[in-house]
């Protein structure tokens, strides 16, 4: 099953047509898939000597750089709702209620065990850890610049502002990993099970700050008051999340090749069943709503290190 | 530890056993079969509203997207009934998020008929399935809340299950930009019934080694568990050997 599914992903980068934006010459790129039905250690090795992604190249990783980066991920929120929770010395808890406490405590443990079960991963894999980073959720970088959310840690409202920027990203930034992990049946069912258990989170942190009085809905909506853009990877934590163009390819059986086929939300769909019928902007804002976009794990990483130094 | 946590050794049985019972049956089809004559006596599941047909899911990605199709079909109507006669302690809040989530599932239900095209089960049929929402009491606050979070967590479950499955990449893509909306529903009606609920232990697995993972269900338990809503007897099983 692996090796039919290897085997179809080399047929994939064979085709011209399914990676016009193809920058890594081909041998690499296979030598890189060829990782993937092995250890991981290897993968590390490739990883160290690939270049940093550019704009426009076929982002190819290997499933340990998956893994690092939703480790990543997972160790920067538990750390951000220790500290909220007065769980760390040094930083004394948030003044949240104790029902907001409740729930903050079941996300916080639910990152410890992503972090403990992928950091398991990463080490049956063969690879090591990476050394626990230096986190300064102001994002001052320790005093070294100006504070990007200099009361994080006394105001509740930043910081559960942050928290679901986190958690918006991280659920954005887990589907695009998918698609380097398909080949490996059990991981792939290990980043989609995080993935919905992450926009759990997302949801909830929403819920509670529209309880405090922000206007956010559950689910990521046009209707949301704008996050602030306090830097400019927090501006692409929401790029394109008001899209309503969905598109697939039903040409080829793995989806690769051939033209791309555009949902018609906008024209012939019988979507609009309110009575009385929204406006055509109106309905369009609702699939914005019913569909989370994916992002590259660069968005991520860059708003990890707005909290890392 | 690399075991798939939806694929048991009870499972693989049924599998093969069933999946010879639908071999002989059918064609590998996921049209629904309609027998003539609705002999009650031969149908395994009769209900109060147990129709006459059987929905045999193809084990292709046709077959995948026509069961998260219904399940689509489902949650739209289950909101369209709670939105057209609100349950008498609804607030305005609980109204207009009623009429969010019933516009998400329409917005899915047509994106999957339209992305089917004339393989979606119930192309043909003269009249659209109706769902039998007994099992819920859709006439309370609490009651239409907690069908919600039943209909959202289950299909949760399907579409984490139904991923890897696909063979169409893009067909995975748009099922992960619709999972996490779903996951945010779930969230959102599981707190409404009890607060910080949203990621409880029946949800998220609380020990051992995959804590902290969300649910996911076989598509066979998919259908076993839709059952009682359905008019019609749900096959699955075929989708079990993808």
């Amino acid at each position: 099953m692996d090796f039919l599914n290897l085997l179809a992903r080399l047929a994939d980068l064979d085709s011209t047509t399914a990676a016009p934006h193809l920058a890594a010459p081909r041998r690499a790129a296979l030598g890189r898939l060829g990782q993937a039905g092995t250890a991981l250690l290897p993968g590390l090795l490739l990883g160290a000597l690939s270049q940093p992604a550019t704009a426009g190249t076929l982002d190819t990783r290997t499933r340990l750089d998956v893994l690092l980066l939703v480790r990543q991920l997972a160790a920067l929120g538990n750390e951000l709702h220790s500290r909220a929770l007065g769980l760390v010395a040094g930083y004394p808890a948030l003044p949240l209620t104790a029902t907001e406490k409740a729930g903050i405590q079941v996300i916080q443990q639910q990152e410890a065990q992503r972090v403990a079960l992928f950091s398991q991963l990463i080490t049956d894999g063969g690879a090591t850890l990476p050394t626990t980073p230096r986190y300064d959720f102001t994002g001052s970088r320790n005093g070294t610049q100006t504070a990007l959310y200099p009361d994080i840690q006394t105001n509740p409202a930043t910081y559960l502002l942050v928290a679901q920027v986190l958690k918006d990203v991280a659920v954005r930034v887990y589907k695009s990993q998918v698609d380097f992990v398909r080949a490996d049946a059990y991981l792939t069912e290990t980043l989609l099970r995080s993935h919905s258990a992450e926009a759990r989170h997302a949801a909830h942190l929403r819920t509670l700050r529209r309880q405090r009085g922000a206007t956010v809905k559950s689910w990521i909506s046009p209707d949301d008051a704008p996050v602030a853009a306090a830097s400019p990877a927090i501006a692409k934590v929401y790029e394109g999340e008001s899209s309503f163009t969905q598109t697939y390819n039903a040409s080829g059986a793995n989806g690769q090749g051939g033209a791309l086929v555009s949902v018609p939300f906008d024209s012939t769909l019988p979507i609009n069943v309110a009575t009385p019928p929204l406006s055509a902007e109106a309905i369009l804002r609702k699939v914005a709503e019913a569909f989370d976009e994916p992002a590259d794990a660069i968005v991520a990483t860059n708003i990890a290190a707005l909290f890392t130094y | 530890m690399a075991d798939l946590a939806d694929t048991s050794f009870s499972g693989r049985a049924l599998r093969r056993r069933t999946f010879l019972r639908v071999a002989g049956a059918t064609a590998a089809s996921s049209a629904l079969v309609l027998a003539g004559c609705g002999n009650d006596d031969d149908d395994p599941t009769p209900g109060p509203d147990a129709g006459t047909g059987t929905l045999v899911l193809a084990a292709n990605d046709t077959g995948i997207l026509n069961l998260t199709y219904l399940l689509a079909q489902i949650q739209a109507s289950l909101y369209q009934k709670v939105v057209t006669t609100p349950p008498s302690d609804f607030t305005a809040a609980d109204t207009a998020a009623f009429v969010d989530m019933r516009d998400h599932e329409v917005i899915y239900r047509e994106f999957y008929k339209s992305v089917l095209g004339t393989s979606v089960y119930d192309n043909g049929l003269i009249t659209a399935l109706e769902f039998n929402f007994t099992p819920y009491t859709l006439t309370t606050r609490k009651g239409a809340y907690e069908a919600a979070r039943t209909l959202e967590d289950l299909a949760v479950g399907a579409y984490n299950g139904l991923g890897r499955r696909l063979a169409n990449s893009s067909y995975l893509r748009l099922l992960l930009k619709i999972t996490s909306v779903k996951a945010r529903h779930a969230a959102f009606v599981r707190d409404q019934v009890e607060f910080n609920s949203f990621a409880g232990p029946d949800v998220i697995t609380p020990t051992g080694n995959q804590a902290g993972l969300d649910t996911i269900k076989t598509p066979a338990e998919v259908a076993k568990l839709l059952a009682p809503l359905v008019p019609i007897v749900l096959v699955a099983d075929n989708l079990m050997t993808l």
